[in-house]
């Protein structure tokens, strides 16, 4: 009898015992994982406050040795119109954003709340636009845009990216939830169809245009290709084009710690929407595939 | 008068419906302008001989003809190969098995898969711009690999076998933490009664992983390799930030994505560089039809 207690809570013990050293592995390994996947982001951060001459030394050191404090920040934005680009990324997002949201809104509630000749083909449409990638549209977009007149300016940069296949796509799917009886209530009480858009389908859409949003932002403030090609007047460069200058040498001197800097300026306003609406910001990115 | 009213009120309706149209018009009109006329004067450029400079001459398939004799072009459908296949295996692998583990419950874990994510939040841009600077020839990275050879200095982004690697690694690393997003997604979808009737009826934990989990994931697993082949498909901004000379050294990192831009924007030959995009978009489109297929197959099993 004894013996078999004795056995039992050996074999309990043993049991636990296996159990920590697995949380003990897994917790190692995870370490070493955040690690080697957070260490990048650190060296940018971190980069950015040491003197030029050690951030490239070896062995690497976890803090400055001497702190530079924003030195690096400020060169930066003596040696590129850093706040011009920073002003043409806002402007652009902002715009593409609220337009896609706002356009997006209304075709996504058309396509969900009513029924009319074509709106299959329509819609058809507006799903193979999501199938195609932008580096098959690029050439004839240039060409189109240059037709226009639109090369080098903003209504180039901005135009072609105003309105989103997926935006659309997203409301659609959100614009289902919306009560029809809700919708007949107000035309009873005579609104018009517009109006019943504006003051009853938008503020019930808006919610869930959130994580729509921060897509649509990353989207934009991401954009890389068509600002290279669309942009040549140097006032016109969005962040992203415009901080690849920093990559290089500047008068064969290095200017690594102003190329961070300014890495960490393009990262901020996405690193403050993933820290405030960290929920919306994994949905978005799942559902839109964009880190892909 | 019932009748009239019913009339009255079908009328209504039938002019209600006309608003739907009213709604999607304007999103409709901008794609047909900024999506559907590109994609078909794109096939038409691709027929011409167009450079910007003087008026597009029709030369039928000579492009594409051209191309086949292309040694730029014919390099890029190698290296576009290899960096696909290079990026997508072991993201699809790598990624998985970040999410296995941080599937498992153990302290410390939601503040470790902060810090794993951080990937996600630079663009490419940035993403290029800070693997310029821990590829330096003595940089950070020499510093732990260079002993292992012996050497002090590896010019990373200037040899010809290292830099087309070290783009590989950069790619993954900024894309791991977004693939295994959807691993998770895909795995906490799995309901746990189905782990605990694999247990009852006596399977280990690795038997009920390969047997139940993993048939389980199929959809996930469909989704995770079209997404990144397509992707990878379109290999640009790294190539052409990261590498020396946009592409280089030797060309050996000049993805099609590369090529397009090259053709058009630096030497303005826009018909070439629209038949490079129809080749792009032929592979994109086989991806995309792999995918649906797979995707709809009830055949197909990743045991």
């Amino acid at each position: 009898m004894a013996e078999t207690r004795q056995y039992e809570s050996n074999a309990a013990f043993e049991a636990r015992l296996r159990k920590r050293i697995t949380k003990l592995i897994l917790f190692c390994t995870a370490v070493l994982v955040a690690v080697i996947f957070g260490f990048p982001m650190y060296f940018m951060g971190i980069s950015a406050f040491k003197a030029e001459s050690e951030i490239l030394a070896t062995p690497f050191r976890w803090l400055p040795e001497r702190f530079v404090g924003l030195e690096h920040y400020a060169r930066a934005f003596d040696l590129a119109p850093i706040g011009q680009w920073y002003l043409n990324s806002v402007f652009a997002a902002t715009l593409q954003v609220s337009v896609a949201i706002f356009v997006g809104a209304m075709a996504g509630y058309g396509f969900a709340k009513f029924r009319f000749r074509g709106k299959r083909i329509l819609f058809a449409l507006i799903l193979s636009i999501m199938a195609v990638p932008f580096q098959i549209l690029l050439i004839p977009l240039f060409v189109l845009v240059r037709q226009f007149g639109w090369d080098d300016s903003y209504a180039g940069l901005i135009m072609p990216g105003i309105i989103s296949a997926f935006g659309v796509f997203m409301m659609r799917q959100f614009a289902y939830a919306i009560p029809d009886e809700l919708l007949d209530a107000a035309r009873i009480d005579g609104a018009g169809e517009f109006r019943i858009f504006l003051l009853i389908a938008l503020p019930l859409l808006a919610p869930a245009a959130a994580s729509l949003a921060i897509i649509l932002f990353l989207f934009s403030w991401n954009n890389f290709l068509w600002p290279l090609v669309v942009a040549r007047d140097r006032a016109l460069l969005t962040l992203p084009v415009g901080m690849t200058q920093f990559s290089q040498p500047y008068r064969g001197e290095p200017i690594v710690g102003p190329s961070m800097a300014v890495s960490m300026l393009a990262t901020l306003p996405v690193a403050l929407l993933f820290l405030f609406f960290q929920r919306y910001f994994i949905e978005g990115m799942m559902v839109s595939g964009i880190k892909g | 008068m019932i009748n009239r009213l019913l009339l009255r009120d079908v009328s209504v309706i039938r002019r209600r419906q006309y608003w739907g149209l009213v709604f999607v018009l304007p999103a409709v009109l901008f794609f047909v302008v900024f999506f559907l006329y590109p994609l078909i004067i794109g096939f038409g450029l691709s027929l011409t001989d167009f450079t910007l400079l003087r008026p597009p001459v029709w030369v039928g398939l000579d492009n594409y003809i051209n191309l086949l004799s292309d040694r730029l072009f014919l390099k890029s459908i190698n290296v576009t190969l290899g960096y696909v296949f290079g990026s997508t295996v072991p993201t699809w692998i790598l990624s998985l098995l970040a999410a296995l583990l941080f599937y498992q419950k153990f302290p410390g874990r939601e503040g470790l898969k902060l810090l794993f994510f951080s990937p996600l939040l630079p663009s490419v841009a940035v993403v290029s711009v800070i693997w310029v600077v821990l590829l330096h020839p003595s940089g950070i990275l020499t510093h732990f690999i260079g002993p292992l050879v012996g050497k002090s200095s590896i010019t990373w982004l200037h040899d010809l076998t290292l830099s087309p690697i070290v783009i590989v690694v950069a790619r993954i690393w900024s894309v791991i933490p977004f693939y295994m997003l959807i691993w998770l997604a895909g795995l906490t979808a799995i309901p746990q009664e189905l782990r605990d009737a694999a247990l009852v009826d006596g399977a280990n934990r690795r038997q009920s992983f390969l047997r139940v989990e993993l048939p389980l994931l199929r959809p996930t697993a469909v989704f995770v390799m079209a997404v990144s082949t397509i992707a990878a498909f379109q290999g640009f901004t790294l190539q052409f930030i990261i590498a020396p000379n946009q592409g280089g050294p030797v060309d050996v990192n000049t993805t099609l994505g590369v090529v397009i831009w090259k053709y058009g924007f630096q030497f303005y030959r826009m018909g070439d560089a629209a038949a490079v995009s129809v080749v792009l978009f032929a592979f994109i489109m086989i991806v995309t039809g792999i995918q649906l297929k797979l995707g709809s197959s009830d055949r197909y099993s990743l045991q």
